[in-house]
Formats: structure tokens, C-alpha cells, sequence
């Protein structure tokens, strides 16, 4: 015969209030973000090849991070994207968006000028520009956006 | 189910223990806490925030009829056609470089219905980019 006494009443509440917060509350859960890159080029970062990742693509500057880590170059909002890469966009560089693509331990949702983005042993980098039909174009990154990106200051 | 009340009272208090212990971590977001906690000073920020330079028209604001007839404005249109519609900005923030060769101009409209909201306009030469808003935090 079961009879439910205080202490597993209250545990009982406990357990639901909790589960109920963990599984609605996540001040990091980033949606993906998909956008449309107006080079439809047959192999993207993120496919597969034989079994590999494709981990960059034309348009990425592979840079050789070490482990260290890159940093956020305006104060904006780091999203992932596809496979092992991320998103960053700020309101201070309007119509650009930053793609970031090998960094571990990415640090998603909004970041302050300067703070890590993440860290790894490569960079693939790219910058994207806003077209009139909403699409984004892959362009060359000025040096000084790189710069901004592998210093913290 | 199960009859916990024959049980001994240290398997319900560890039982109680064990929930708290489990709820506050779940609390907590742990990534977060590892990433920004645990690491070293270098992940803060240490570069200040874009701020205007040069001269400031505080009398500048963007109505929102002027607003409505900018965003009729689509990126790669020349520059006059948003000058057109806001001939002043309220200042300029500082010449950057996004694309290699191209010096990109930032100009702010703060918002006259919303003036913690700043409308940034981008322009690369004599051509207009995009635009963003930025929402400042309340002094």
C-alpha cells in the first residue's frame, strides 16, 4: 500500500520545479543560424567527403591559432552555424557577418568587444557581405578585422 | 512506486541532499560557469566600446516617418539616396576597414521615439552598405 507522507511530497514538487526549469531555461541555447551565401559552390565547410569533414571552403583564410584563442572584434552576438562553426554579427558593422569555423568551446549568444569567441588549433575565417536580396557574399577581410580577432586588445 | 515511509530516515535525507545538489547544478549553467569563471582575465573584454568621434548634433533624431522612407532604401543604392532622407546624422563613429581596400563610414541616428535605439548606417565610398540598430543600455 503506498501512502505519500510530507518529505516525498515535497521531494516530489522539488523534482518536477526542477526538471521544469532545466528543461525551459537555458540563458545559452543559441538557435543555429542558416543563412544563404550567394556562391553556391559545390563543397561547403560542414560536408563530408569519404568519411572527412570539410572544414573550410574558397573564401576562408585558414589561420594557424595553436590553441589560442579568437576574440570578438565589436561588442555583438556569436551564433552557431553549421558543423563546428559560428556566426558573429554586431551592430557596430552593419551589413557584414563574420563566419568562424575549427574553434572549440564556443562562447555563444552576446559577447563584449574583445571577449573570446572560442579557441582552437586552426581558424577558418571568412567575411560575409549583406546583398540587396538578403543573400550573403564571401569578400576579402581587411587585415585590420583579423587583427581584432586574434587580439584581445 | 514504492512505500518510502518504512524506509530509514537517512536514505529520505540523502535522497533530499542528492535533489538540491542535482537542482543546483542544472541551475547553474555549467558551460558557462567552466568558459568564463575558470579561465583567465584575457576572455573579458578589454576593448572599449565604439563611441563617436568628431562633432555631435544632439538636436538629431529620427522620426519614424524618416525611418520608414530609409528602409524603402536597398543595400548597393548610392549614398545620396540615403542622404536624401536623413541629411544629418547625429555623429559619425570611426572609419573602419571590414573589406580589404575599403574604408567603411558609420554614421548614428538615435531614434526620436526610442532614443536608447541607434540606427548605424554603413557606407563603403559613395556607395550604402546596411544598416543595424544598436540598443544602448540605460545610463
Amino acid at each position: 500500500m503506498v501512502r505519500m507522507i510530507g518529505i516525498e511530497k515535497w521531494i516530489g514538487g522539488i523534482a518536477i520545479a526542477l526538471c521544469t526549469t532545466a528543461c525551459s531555461l537555458d540563458p545559452n541555447s543559441e538557435p543555429i543560424r542558416q543563412i544563404q551565401i550567394q556562391q553556391n559552390w559545390a563543397i561547403q565547410p560542414g560536408d563530408r567527403i569519404a568519411g572527412h569533414s570539410v572544414v573550410a571552403g574558397l573564401g576562408d583564410i585558414s589561420i594557424q591559432l595553436g590553441g589560442d584563442r579568437a576574440y570578438a572584434p565589436f561588442a555583438g552576438k556569436v551564433q552557431p552555424s553549421s558543423n563546428k562553426c559560428a556566426l558573429f554579427s554586431s551592430p557596430d558593422v552593419p551589413a557584414y557577418l563574420f563566419r568562424l569555423c575549427g574553434l572549440d568551446k564556443l562562447n555563444l549568444g552576446e559577447v563584449q568587444a574583445g571577449e573570446a569567441i572560442g579557441s582552437g588549433d586552426y581558424l577558418y575565417f571568412a567575411t560575409l557581405r549583406k546583398q540587396p536580396d538578403g543573400t550573403w557574399t564571401i569578400v576579402e577581410p581587411a587585415k585590420d578585422i583579423l587583427e581584432r580577432i586574434l587580439k584581445p586588445s | 512506486m514504492s512505500d518510502l515511509e518504512g524506509d530509514p530516515p537517512i536514505l529520505k535525507l540523502l535522497l533530499l541532499v542528492g535533489l538540491v545538489l542535482v537542482g543546483f547544478a542544472l541551475m547553474v549553467d555549467v558551460r558557462r560557469v567552466s568558459w568564463n569563471s575558470f579561465a583567465d582575465n584575457s576572455l573579458k573584454s578589454s576593448r572599449p566600446v565604439e563611441t563617436c568621434q568628431g562633432e555631435i548634433h544632439e538636436d538629431v533624431v529620427l522620426s519614424r516617418e524618416n525611418l520608414a522612407a530609409f528602409l524603402t532604401v536597398s543595400e548597393r543604392e548610392p549614398k545620396f539616396r540615403v542622404q536624401e532622407i536623413l541629411p544629418q546624422s547625429y555623429c559619425q563613429l570611426p572609419t573602419i576597414e571590414v573589406r580589404a581596400g575599403v574604408v567603411s563610414e558609420r554614421e548614428i541616428y538615435p531614434l526620436a521615439f526610442d532614443p536608447q535605439t541607434w540606427l548605424i548606417i554603413l557606407y563603403e565610398g559613395e556607395e550604402y552598405a546596411g544598416y543595424q540598430f544598436r540598443f544602448q543600455a540605460p545610463e
